[in-house]
């Protein structure tokens, strides 16, 4: 918690100074980029399959009143209940009060993105129910006491011998092994029973079907259904972005997400939800509530940001940035990391919170390359970097450094005797031919060199030539 | 003014007027799946019962599978399993007519499914030859939890019930009520949490072994 408080450059110091994060960091993505590469060396019609899944979801976006209004007569039609909710508060007050109605002192959650972004598991602990996370990442973060650091491994900042560690300590009958089996092993006897005792389940959704009212989940490890089918009560959150028009569309999509995310094609367990336990039924919850939730999506639709919308949650972008590379899921500081975060991040803690998100970015374009629904990252960041400037948020010295700029470069005499200057000085301070160190830009020189300026500068020489003519 | 309406009118406001036609829209959304079986992935054999089996073997999937001639030769075939691995002949039997309608003796059923169940013996509704998955149907024959509180999970499909490619089982549904879970299970329960590195047998299932019944033609 104590990490909120610094400022994304005292945040990014203290990951780089972290030698056990950069470890963890680089086994799982590493692992992830190796996978991905051989999933997609197996589907050469990803490039078309991906065109596909960019104008399935710019065809729902094109119409989302139009797809929420069908998949709410039908989540209805099926038994749901359907509730709406614009911001994050507002939803997760209507998660608490479900539970509370239900009258539930241990709920069970699956692992969703949007519930971290709603701040769920806080007001949760807040309202006193007991929360169980069945995911194996989220079991491990709420061991930890922090927060997810990556969208499909929230506990990739722990290395296995740090969850050894935890384990050992926390859970009743822990592994003796020291391998990863017996870790997985310790958690799935852990958690057995609290499966069996709960109240409510919670869980997200990776898309929600239109024509059958459906939510469909994907995961590998059995946790979902098994959270979601003993308790009385079942609770979906899902952001009003996720909707395809029907099943049909939802695989379309499965094909991009999964080999992007993990390079399996298909997760091991991919479920859809409609209604609440039908006439016969073995098991199932008897009630079945979804909530839909806004908070900032309307926004960036109005705000020209409709493209971020296509966000299938993924994780690609991520494991191919090589800031998050260096400086792991923590460091931006919201819900979402990486460049998909420094997009998002913005729109919901506002952007005088979060401006350096935009600029902790190379620009390289990998996050874009790699985007299952082509999301152009690195446009989206430039328009918050271009907002910061008009909305006068970049520090003082930026903006007048920016400011001299502009009135040398608009002036040819002045731009010229300036560089013409510029030169010579920084020959003064190049050895052998490479400048190693500039007064005042220590912190930029700490980690490059660039080799010696020539003698004089190109318009110098081209002014010679054309005497000399 | 309610949440609900507050966001379909910032919806509205954001994507301007338009009069939106539902069956304008369903076509539009339909010519979208139009040129999916182009852009689809291969299928690893010709027939669709061997390419089912090559993926459900693929170290991705990591499942075992077995064919037989008729559903009668299961309860041996789940003998040959038990005594491979030197299980206890007590298994819970998914209470689907079809496998309840078999000769067990010899075994200890039970169908409820305990949670530290050693093996479970289900009927899947459908095979995927496209990704080696199963499909289930939760309703009175088919308890969900079944399917993920076992640790050795037996499944048996019928032959002709294989599906090239995941989209043909969205068709084979399409107008009719959904259960209330579909379950798609492609191999065994997995994770991948601690260190990207996967590990078998998260909360589900550790093993899947799949019995396929019959032929694709014919009616097996």
């Amino acid at each position: 918690m104590e990490e909120a408080t610094l400022s994304f450059k005292a945040r990014a110091e203290r990951a780089l100074a972290n030698p056990t994060l950069k470890i963890a960091i680089d086994r799982t993505t590493g692992t992830a980029e190796r996978k991905r590469a051989v999933a997609m060396s197996q589907f050469p019609q990803f490039e078309a399959a991906r065109e596909r899944g960019k104008r399935i979801k710019d065809h729902v976006i094109a119409h989302l009143d139009h797809y929420l209004l069908e998949f709410e007569r039908n989540a209805i039609a099926s038994g749901a209940k359907v509730y709406w909710a614009a911001t994050a508060d507002e939803a997760s007050q209507i998660v608490v009060r479900l539970c509370k109605e239900a009258g539930a002192k241990r709920v069970t959650r699956v692992k969703s993105m949007l519930g971290e972004e709603i701040g769920l598991p806080h007001a949760l602990d807040e309202a006193g129910i007991e929360r169980v996370e069945t995911d194996l990442a989220e079991h491990i973060v709420q061991l930890g006491g922090d927060r997810p650091s990556h969208i499909v491994w929230p506990s990739m900042h722990r290395t296995r011998e740090q969850v050894s560690e935890m384990f050992k300590r926390l859970h009743r009958v822990p592994h003796r092994e020291e391998t990863i089996e017996a870790m997985v092993d310790s958690a799935r006897r852990e958690l057995r029973d609290k499966f069996l005792s709960a109240d409510v389940a919670i869980s997200g959704a990776n898309f929600l079907l239109a024509d059958t009212g459906a939510t469909c989940t994907v995961t590998n490890e059995g946790n979902a259904e098994l959270t979601t089918t003993p308790p009385r009560v079942h609770i979906v959150t899902a952001g009003i972005e996720k909707l395809v028009p029907s099943m049909g569309h939802a695989i379309a999509m499965l094909r991009l997400l999964v080999r992007s995310a993990t390079g399996a094609d298909v997760t091991q367990y991919t479920t859809f939800h409609c209604g609440p336990k039908q006439a016969g039924d073995r098991d199932g919850p008897e009630e079945f509530h979804i909530v839909l939730v806004d908070n900032g999506r309307t926004r960036m639709l109005r705000e020209g940001m409709q493209e971020m919308l296509r966000c299938i949650r993924c994780g690609a972008c991520m494991n191919h940035c090589v800031v998050f590379r260096q400086l792991g899921g923590h460091v931006y500081g919201g819900t979402y990391p990486g460049p998909m975060g420094a997009v998002l991040t913005p729109v919901f803690d506002g952007l005088a919170q979060s401006r350096d998100l935009p600029h902790a970015c190379t620009m390289n374009g990998k996050c874009q390359e790699v985007c299952p629904v082509a999301i152009p990252l690195p446009t989206l960041l430039r328009g918050w970097r271009d907002r910061s400037w008009r909305e006068g948020l970049e520090p003082t010295a930026v903006r007048f450094g920016l400011g001299l700029h502009t009135f040398v470069a608009s002036r040819p005499r002045l731009y010229r005797l300036g560089t013409a200057i510029a030169v010579r000085m920084m020959r003064l301070f190049s050895r052998g031919g490479v400048v190693r160190g500039l007064p005042g830009l220590g912190a930029w020189t700490a980690h490059r060199e660039f080799p010696a300026p020539a003698r004089r500068t190109f318009m110098e020489m081209l002014k010679d030539q054309e005497n000399a003519r | 003014m309610s949440a609900r309406e507050a966001i379909l009118n910032a919806v509205r406001g954001a994507l301007g007027p338009r009069t939106p036609d539902p069956a304008a829209l369903r076509r539009e959304a339909d010519a979208l799946l139009e040129e999916l079986p182009a852009i689809r992935p291969g299928l690893l054999a010709d027939d669709l019962v061997e390419a089912f089996i090559a993926r459900l073997l693929t170290p991705k999937v990591a499942a075992t599978a077995e064919r037989i001639a008729d559903a009668a030769e299961l309860p041996a075939a789940v003998a040959r399993y038990l005594e491979a691995r030197a299980l206890p002949a007590a298994i819970a039997l998914q209470p689907a007519a079809v496998l309840q309608a078999l000769d067990w003796s010899g075994f200890e059923l039970h169908d409820r499914v305990a949670p530290d169940e050693t093996l479970a013996v289900g009927f899947a509704r459908w095979g995927i030859a496209e990704t080696g998955s199963l499909v289930f149907h939760s309703d009175a024959e088919t308890p969900i939890l079944a399917n993920f509180l076992p640790l050795h999970h037996l499944v048996m499909v019928r032959a002709d019930k294989v599906l090239a490619y995941l989209d043909d089982y969205a068709a084979a549904i399409a107008g009719a009520r959904l259960p209330r879970n579909v379950n798609i299970i492609t191999g065994a329960s997995g994770t991948t949490d601690i260190e990207g590195s996967l590990v078998l047998g998260a909360h589900g299932p550790r093993y899947l072994h799949v019995v396929i019944v019959g032929e694709a033609t014919g009616g097996g």
